[in-house]
């Protein structure tokens, strides 16, 4: 249990939950006596929580596939068998993405129809998104599959429009292929392929291509692209937001003139920080398991611990699974293929 | 049933608000009506009332136990909180409360919100009035400074504190000359025995268990009276069927089912509170006929095994060398 801060921010975020969200159960997995003395310094309900001990755990930075074969018991594969079992709804982590991805494959099972498995973020934007206004667009694959085939690529758009339209009440989200040219004949032969089976498919509102500049804009509700690019412009856009701040910090301490400067666009930049404010969005759901299963960043503080859980009780509350698989049903073999 | 009357079992010491009585006011509006409630609109903590019923039952061929309420409601409502207590089957010896509007005609304006030194010299005054040596357990609440009263009063009686230190930590506390000299007094009276065995903690104001840990095992933080129960139970003072009521009084209330009880199990647990055995006897708490009641003990079950090796008992043992001068700076703010 935890990413990189140990299991200290997964069970702060736990405790704040028990309190804030009485409709939530949440199970702490992990070594017991090791985060035992965190929670007893943190206000909680005990009637909300309840414990799986596992002394085992997958550490950053081994490998996922060693990892998990020689630890049978790590809390991560713990987690997934007790949604596989019906004993919970939802497995929310922290910790290796590439741990999470083998342990849900194992324990979860993929939705049938699909081969690989992607990971959905969501992306701050210009553009306000379906029903509710969200200030913010979803980007997937950002990290679970790094090299894609059209059929994933196809794969994902199918998924990324159901899950946005179960998640935000978007009924009809428009989905768009990330590239470098918005012509259909523009981006790498798996783009070009993919964008030729999505362009004749009626079950989603497919947009064609878009290019980088169309993610912090928000032309479209979906953008699809394959783990490494994805993971590519998520890290930047958080790095982005990071050096924002920083530059803002640096000159407000450097001259009175950019103090005033600043302190005069204060609530302005204030939006623009919570916009960019990745901890607000909670974690990623790695769609394409039979069961929901979200990724919250490894630097994750116990603010956007409870928010990945807040994402995954939405999760399993509209059903998100079942929408996915019902979409995915729809697209026909040849064309997924 | 008199004080010094031979033979008590056990005394059982309770405060009333926030212990035993559900006092939350969300309004300046609902706290000026709560003098005015009457009897039967007084709401309890849950699981208060079925846990005491249980501790004053009479047992068969079994000496009685005492129930001693020392509350800092005043004395006007005497008349309310007795009609309350009646009203809820449970059976008292003693009932103290404060005597604010005397305070207030004397002056001692200091009095009316100090706790120390009103609570201490009762009990110790109750105390030196058994005139035996009878185990006790406590019951409080965090909303004020119930843990470090019940906790200097254990060592008082148990030889641990002397008059000394007592003074130092009265005046610290800002008791009155007269609440001083009358403990010292009653505690003169008393034959040192270590025999508070528990002091529960009810956590209205749900403070981190972690805050108390500087009053040892023996003072046991609970969220509520089922995880008290179930204590008691490993600690003999409830039998099975007793857990069982305490349990139903929660399945009857509003927002206790099944898997929260088994979470405040697994809690208390996990806490080390509660000796791994006692699951062992809670299972033959099943054989009760109520499905609600097994459901509850089925599902504590599962939750103990899935605990591991999380679940190690710390006894309930006193504080090693409790600095009260030092644990009064942390608890002011309370009292």
């Amino acid at each position: 249990m935890g990413g990189d801060h140990g299991p200290a921010e997964a069970v702060r975020a736990a405790a704040a939950l028990s309190l804030d969200r009485p409709d939530l159960h949440l199970i702490l997995v992990g070594d017991v006596p090791e985060f035992s003395p965190i929670l007893d310094e943190e206000r909680y309900d005990p009637a909300r929580l309840s414990f799986r001990h596992t002394p085992q755990w997958v550490h950053q930075e081994s490998s996922p596939k060693d990892a998990l074969r020689e630890r049978p018991d790590a809390s991560i594969l713990v987690a997934c068998s007790l949604v596989a079992d019906g004993a919970a709804d939802a497995v929310v982590t922290s910790g290796s993405t590439g741990a999470a991805i083998l342990a849900a494959a194992e324990r979860l099972g993929r939705i049938p129809g699909v081969r690989r498995c992607a990971l959905a973020a969501v992306t701050p934007t210009e553009q306000r998104h379906g029903p509710h206004g969200d200030p913010f667009a979803l980007l997937l694959d950002v990290g679970a599959t790094l090299d894609v085939t059209a059929r994933d690529l196809v794969t994902f758009a199918i998924m990324g429009s159901a899950y946005s339209a179960a998640i935000s009440g978007n009924e009809r989200p428009r989905v768009a292929l990330l590239s470098n040219g918005t012509e259909p004949k523009k981006g790498p032969r798996e783009v070009v392929a993919a964008h030729r089976i999505l362009a004749g498919l009626q079950e989603i509102d497919f947009a064609g291509n878009v290019e980088g500049l169309d993610i912090p804009k928000g032309t479209v509700d979906v953008v699809v692209t394959g783990g490494f690019l994805g993971n590519v412009i998520l890290k930047m856009l958080e790095g982005f937001g990071a050096v924002i701040s920083d530059l803002a910090a640096d000159a407000y301490a450097r001259k009175f003139l950019w103090r005033l400067g600043l302190t005069m666009l204060s609530s302005g930049l204030k939006q623009i920080q919570t916009v960019m404010d990745w901890e607000q969005y909670g974690g990623a759901p790695v769609l394409g398991f039979a069961q929901p299963i979200i990724k919250a960043h490894g630097r994750s503080k116990h603010r956007a611990i409870a928010n990945a859980c807040k994402v995954a009780a939405k999760a399993a509350r509209s059903d998100m699974v079942a929408t996915v698989e019902r979409a995915v049903a729809q697209l026909p073999d040849q064309e997924a293929s | 049933m008199s004080a010094g009357a031979p033979g008590w079992r056990h005394v059982y010491r309770w405060d009333l608000d926030k212990t035993y009585l559900d006092t939350h006011f969300e309004s300046l509006r609902k706290l000026a009506r709560i003098p005015f409630e009457r009897p039967e609109q007084k709401v309890n903590i849950p699981g208060s009332a079925a846990l005491l019923r249980e501790l004053c039952a009479d047992l068969p061929d079994q000496r009685p136990s005492r129930v001693a309420i020392v509350s800092g409601s005043p004395t006007q409502m005497r008349r309310v909180l007795e009609k309350k207590l009646r009203l809820d089957g449970v059976a008292w010896h003693e009932f103290h409360l404060k005597p604010q509007w005397k305070n207030i005609k004397r002056g001692r304006f200091r009095a009316m919100r100090n706790q120390v030194g009103y609570k201490l010299p009762l009990l110790l005054r109750s105390r030196a009035e058994l005139g035996e040596v009878v185990p006790e357990t406590l019951f409080g609440d965090d909303a004020e400074a119930d843990a470090f009263i019940y906790s200097l009063y254990a060592d008082l009686i148990a030889g641990r504190v002397d008059a000394r230190l007592l003074r130092k930590v009265l005046a610290r506390a800002g008791a009155y000359d007269e609440e001083v000299e009358g403990c010292v007094s009653h505690l003169a009276h008393i034959e040192p025995a270590d025999s508070v065995e528990t002091i529960f903690v009810h956590l209205d104001r749900r403070t981190p268990p972690s805050w108390f840990r500087m009053f040892g095992p023996r003072l046991v933080p609970v969220f509520n009276y089922f995880q008290a129960a179930l204590v008691l139970f490993a600690r003999d003072h409830l039998s099975p069927e007793g857990v069982v009521r305490v349990t139903r009084a929660f399945l009857d209330a509003d927002g206790a089912g099944v898997d929260e009880l088994a979470n405040l199990f697994q809690d208390i647990l996990r806490r080390g509170h509660l000796p791994g055995r006692s699951m062992q006897a809670l299972g033959q708490a099943m054989q009760a006929d109520a499905e609600g009641e097994r459901a509850v003990i089925e599902r504590c079950a599962e939750r103990f095994e899935t605990l591991g090796p999380a679940r190690a008992y710390r006894g309930s043992a006193p504080p090693p060398s409790p600095d009260y001068l030092a644990m009064w700076d942390r608890f002011k703010g309370r009292a």
